[in-house]
């Protein structure tokens, strides 16, 4: 294969992993702040996904312009959720817990996806979804630099809010240690919903970029959920560094191997990297490693 | 005590054994075969997941292993169709606890909540392996021998080793929870620091628990894909199966002995009923994930517990209104968290 | 009474009840399903469709073709006098689902007939379970080699059988001139049993042409994203695309992603998708959509009397044009016809003597074209052919010396 094809492809894992890593960034928020492991994070991506496609095809609302709308929807979506479901779980099976909580809450949504949408593949179209500038050889679709500005301008707002302002510090103070924040008098209850609300909210713009350029009905949040636990784990469940770096690696890498081998062992290689990273690293590149000896 | 005890289990078990005799339907019969086979898949998984609160989503590993074992085996050989093919089974748990092993040792040297990921990972390698090699038929999957019982008996055969297969694996989760090896998992299911304190050899305990619930998983697998004749790789490894047994457990009672055998009777049987009269398959999905949300924020622990805990509240108000000592046994909850 | 006693008489209770419920609440089955029927009953024929999960779309499609024909045949009075009932249930894609339907519509519903299941995957277990209880299976959408080589003498497909839909194509692009024909080609397919044969039965006969491939790989059917695979294609720069693909999202990710890349392939021909009909031009706009080839043994447009007939009522039914009638729904009517010949033939619904006649090596006709089945239950009667959008038209152009063949636009035209 020539370079023009491994460059195509290096550019195509790094502008799709930025999407990857922005998803995958709301999750493992959620995890390292509130013990919650949200496998419904797939299926709100396609919510998502197909809120910004009603805005499009029902009020011709632009895909970037109906972000407005459907990010704050979904925030509001995330803070519904935890409210009515996962606020209620406590104890230490919490975490066991929270997977059968979000799975079934992702079976509802599918569900009602389903009936609402039907089960026919959609895919978001805009006038400049089909449209691309070149680089010397190598092509770039506006839509998928437009997802990576998106995902980075929204990774560096998140970014700002944890550094510099004082909710984003107790955000951080809750991810370190829940019981010292609760002891020196951060609301962690609001904290955590909060950072839920957030966690799904990235999911709106996620499910804009994904739904503009794959083709997806409900049950395409299977492949993405298993994708994106893949990468919080790899990068270190709670470290949001750990997510970003991962996310833009693991699709990076199942690119490259798609050209430099075979498209077949793509999916495969996600997999089979994170186990031999896993065993080397238990705690993943950005975890906190675990005191134990066994 | 002991044996009046055990006389409602031998009345359970007669009333499946005859249920065969009684209903003659074959969809009916067919229920009742998927609904056993889960009821072991779901105790053989509480055997490790419950017992040492490890949960695994990876399961379908073995079940499909057990499931392809049984087709390459009997395609292979050029078995004659038939009963002959029983005796894959076993074998293909033999083969489900080759691949529980390696897999055990790379996936339970992590945290709990690294660990189900692992195991959701590994699942996923081996569902994109049997969907892309050639041996095992890629996508078009592998047809068996066919087998040509007539219809309104076919699925009695099939029936009658699922239930003995079930009775096989209730036998051995009971043994095993009363067991010194039980006790060890149940400590690290405790507090794991505490017990590798005390000296238990906590990764083997969790890696031998882990290979043994491979065991039945593998054999169901095997029995489905000759009741089947044809298999499918996005079909024996799917996501669906891992989550419904770890559902139907947590639905009866994780860590319990009869919860995991409630909770499949009751998801499995109005799961399959539901699906056939219901066509639409979203309304289906939409009522199974609200029964969980249910279930698992009214009844956290699990029917079985939470029937338990109401059965000795209502005790308590008796005895403390009787002046009757009554038999006051410490109720034997351990176990049940 | 203690508590652990308790309990376990209760679960012991609940499971007995469980199992006492369930036999009692159902009423036992007894009797064979009829293959003679009272007069003035209507004749059952049960069926099991994708209405969800992944191959929805077609089954949708082919759910209006039996019921298309089953309004047409009760109007001319119905099978032998009986009117046509179709239960038809979904089984969401899944192959266990497929087989507890078949059985549930032939042991509990007692229906006399089965139709076929949409997509290979799903006749096989289908065509099994329906054999054990004698009945025949005649489907029109499991064509792949898998479904013949398990060697059940009741499955019956009334449509071509797939691996030689791509021959008419090759051997067009072949015959071009040294000069004007295309020198690379890129194979790219799903890991599907419906498109690698397709696919790989033409790789000889463009390579001895000297025809060179530049990219010859399959991908996983799981792929949700096509791009890295159609921006490795388009890297290539083959000027030909053969493109093994099962459904419309499929093939119109990977022209968008050409189009994103800037190429267009001189000849881009795709195995499923563009015909379609109006889905793949609402997915992918007619201007793209121009030049796109596909196989296949029906289209809209066809002359053959029975499908105009077809056609014409599918119109007046759900509405559109001839060119966006899908060919699933040609498939599903020719299933209907072709069992409604059996029946009249062997003046019953006797499925024993049905499968036996199938098996007669009548010719029978149907809206797709003649119909005989071959030992293994392959329709071997049919040609392929390759199809066109030109315009806005979905014409016919292979194999070229049809009479009904219009000439190839070739090369396809930028997007």
């Amino acid at each position: 294969m020539n370079s023009t094809a491994l460059l195509s492809a290096a550019k195509d894992g790094l502008l799709t992993g930025s999407v990857y890593a922005l998803m995958a960034t709301g999750l493992t928020l959620i995890f390292g702040v509130m013990d919650i492991i949200n496998l419904a994070q797939g299926i709100l991506v396609i919510l998502g996904a197909y809120l910004s496609y009603a805005l499009q095809v029902h009020l011709h609302i632009d895909l970037f312009v109906g972000l407005l709308i459907t990010i704050p929807t979904m925030f509001f979506v995330g803070i519904v959720i935890e409210r009515a479901f996962i606020g209620r779980l406590k104890g230490p099976e919490k975490t066991a817990m929270s997977i059968l909580v979000t799975y079934a809450v992702s079976l509802l949504i599918e569900g009602t996806l389903n009936i609402v949408f039907s089960t026919n593949d959609v895919q978001l179209h805009a006038w400049y979804v089909d449209k691309s500038f070149a680089l010397g050889n190598v092509h770039f679709a506006y839509i998928y630099v437009a997802g990576f500005v998106l995902a980075a301008a929204l990774l560096s707002a998140l970014y700002v809010m944890l550094y510099r302002t004082r909710f984003g510090a107790s955000i951080r103070a809750s991810l370190a240690d829940q019981t010292a924040a609760a002891l020196v008098g951060i609301d962690v209850k609001r904290v955590s919903t909060i950072c839920f609300g957030i966690g799904v909210a990235v999911t709106a713009a996620g499910g804009m970029i994904y739904g503009a350029t794959n083709s997806f009905n409900a049950s395409t949040s299977y492949d993405l959920i298993s994708r994106l636990l893949t990468i919080i784990v790899l990068g270190g469940m709670g470290s949001l560094g750990g997510a970003m770096l991962a996310g833009v690696g693991m699709v990076f890498v199942g690119d490259m191997v798609g050209v430099i081998w075979s498209p077949i062992w793509s999916s495969m290689s996600y997999f089979i990297v994170l186990t031999i990273v896993l065993v080397i690293r238990p705690q993943g590149l950005f975890g906190k490693p675990v005191v134990r000896v066994a | 005590m002991l044996q009046k005890k055990n006389l409602w289990w031998i009345a359970a078990v007669a009333a499946l054994a005859l249920f065969p005799v009684v209903e003659k339907n074959p969809t009916y019969m067919a229920i009742g075969f998927f609904t056993l086979v889960y009821m072991a898949c779901a105790t053989s998984w509480n055997m490790f997941s419950g017992y040492s609160g490890y949960i695994s989503l990876g399961s379908a590993v073995f079940y499909g292993t057990g499931a392809y074992t049984m087709s390459l085996i009997s395609i292979h050989a050029n078995m004659a169709p038939g009963a002959a093919m029983f005796w894959i089974v076993p074998l293909a748990g033999l083969a489900a606890m080759v691949i529980a092993l390696p897999f055990g040792w790379i996936a339970l040297r992590v945290r709990r909540h690294t660990f189900v990921v692992i195991t959701i990972a590994v699942f996923f390698i081996f569902q994109l392996g049997a969907s892309n090699f050639s041996f095992t038929g890629g996508t078009s999957g592998l047809a068996l021998p066919y087998i040509t019982w007539g219809a309104s008996y076919y699925f009695v055969p099939f029936y009658f080793v699922a239930l003995g297969l079930v009775i096989v694996v209730t036998i051995i989760s009971a043994a095993l929870r009363r067991s010194r090896f039980g006790l060890q998992m149940l400590a690290i299911r405790d507090d794991e620091d505490r017990a590798l304190g005390l000296g238990v050899k906590v990764t083997s305990v969790k890696i031998v628990g882990f290979t043994l619930s491979a065991f039945t998983v593998g054999m169901c697998g095997a029995l489905y894909a000759m009741e089947q004749g044809q298999i499918y790789p996005q079909f024996v490894f799917t996501p669906v199966f891992d989550v419904s047994i770890a559902l139907m457990t947590f639905l009866g009672g994780l860590g319990t002995l009869t919860g995991p055998l409630l909770g499949a009777l009751i998801l499995e049987s109005s799961q399959q009923w539901l699906t056939i009269s219901f066509s639409n398959g979203s309304l289906y999905l939409i009522l199974f994930g609200a029964l969980f949300l249910l279930v698992i924020l009214f009844m956290p622990q699990g029917i079985v517990v939470y029937v338990r805990q109401r059965l000795s509240r209502k005790a308590d108000l008796a005895s403390a209104s009787d002046a009757d000592t009554g038999t006051s046994d410490v109720a034997l909850s351990g176990g049940a968290r | 009474m203690n508590t652990k006693r308790k309990l376990f008489r209760t679960l012991s209770v609940t499971s007995v009840a469980a199992a006492s419920l369930l036999s009692v609440a159902i009423t036992s089955t007894s009797g064979a399903s009829g293959s003679s029927l009272a007069a003035g009953a209507p004749v059952k024929i049960g069926i099991s469709l994708s209405l969800s999960g992944d191959f929805s779309a077609d089954g949708q499609a082919f759910k209006q073709g039996y019921e298309l024909w089953a309004a047409d045949v009760n109007k001319t009075g119905g099978l032998l006098g009986h009117k046509v009932a179709l239960t038809i249930v979904s089984d969401a894609s899944d192959p266990t689902q497929v087989v507890t339907n078949y059985q549930q519509l032939i042991s509990t519903d007692h229906v006399n007939l089965t139709f076929g299941p949409f997509s290979s995957l799903l006749s096989l277990p289908s065509a099994k379970a329906v054999s054990r209880y004698g009945y025949a299976l005649v489907e029109g959408a499991g064509g792949a080699p898998s479904v013949f080589q398990a060697g059940l003498k009741n499955i019956f497909d009334v449509s071509l059988p797939v691996a030689n839909d791509l021959v008419p194509f090759a051997k067009w692009v072949t015959s071009l001139s040294a000069a004007s024909r295309p020198k690379t080609v890129a194979y790219v397919t799903s890991n599907d049993p419906f498109t690698q044969p397709q696919v790989t039965t033409i790789i000889p006969t463009l390579s001895k042409a000297g025809i060179k491939s530049v990219y010859n790989h399959v991908f996983p059917a799981e792929v949700t994203d096509f791009t890295p695979i159609a921006d490795a294609v388009a890297a290539a720069k083959p000027q030909a695309v053969v493109l093994g693909s099962v459904d419309v999202p499929t093939v119109s990710a990977f022209m968008q992603a050409f189009e994103q890349s800037g190429f267009t392939p001189k000849v881009f021909v795709a195995t499923g998708g563009p015909d379609q009909g109006s889905t793949f031009i609402k997915a992918v706009g007619l201007k793209n959509a121009n030049g796109m080839m596909v196989p296949n043994a029906w289209y809209g447009g066809s002359a053959n009397p029975l499908s105009k007939k077809m056609v014409a009522e599918y119109i007046k039914k759900f509405g559109g044009t001839a060119a966006g009638v899908s060919s699933d729904v040609a498939e599903a009517y020719s299933v209907g016809e072709v069992v409604a010949q059996a029946v009249k033939a062997t003046h019953g619904f006797d499925n024993a003597k049905i499968i036996a006649y199938l098996h007669g090596k009548h010719t029978m006709t149907s809206v797709q074209g003649p119909v005989k089945f071959n030992s293994l239950g392959m329709n071997v009667t049919p040609t392929a052919f390759t199809f066109q959008w030109q315009g806005k038209n979905f014409v016919q152009v292979n194999p070229v010396n049809d009479p009904n063949s219009v000439k190839v636009v070739y090369p396809k035209p930028a997007w």
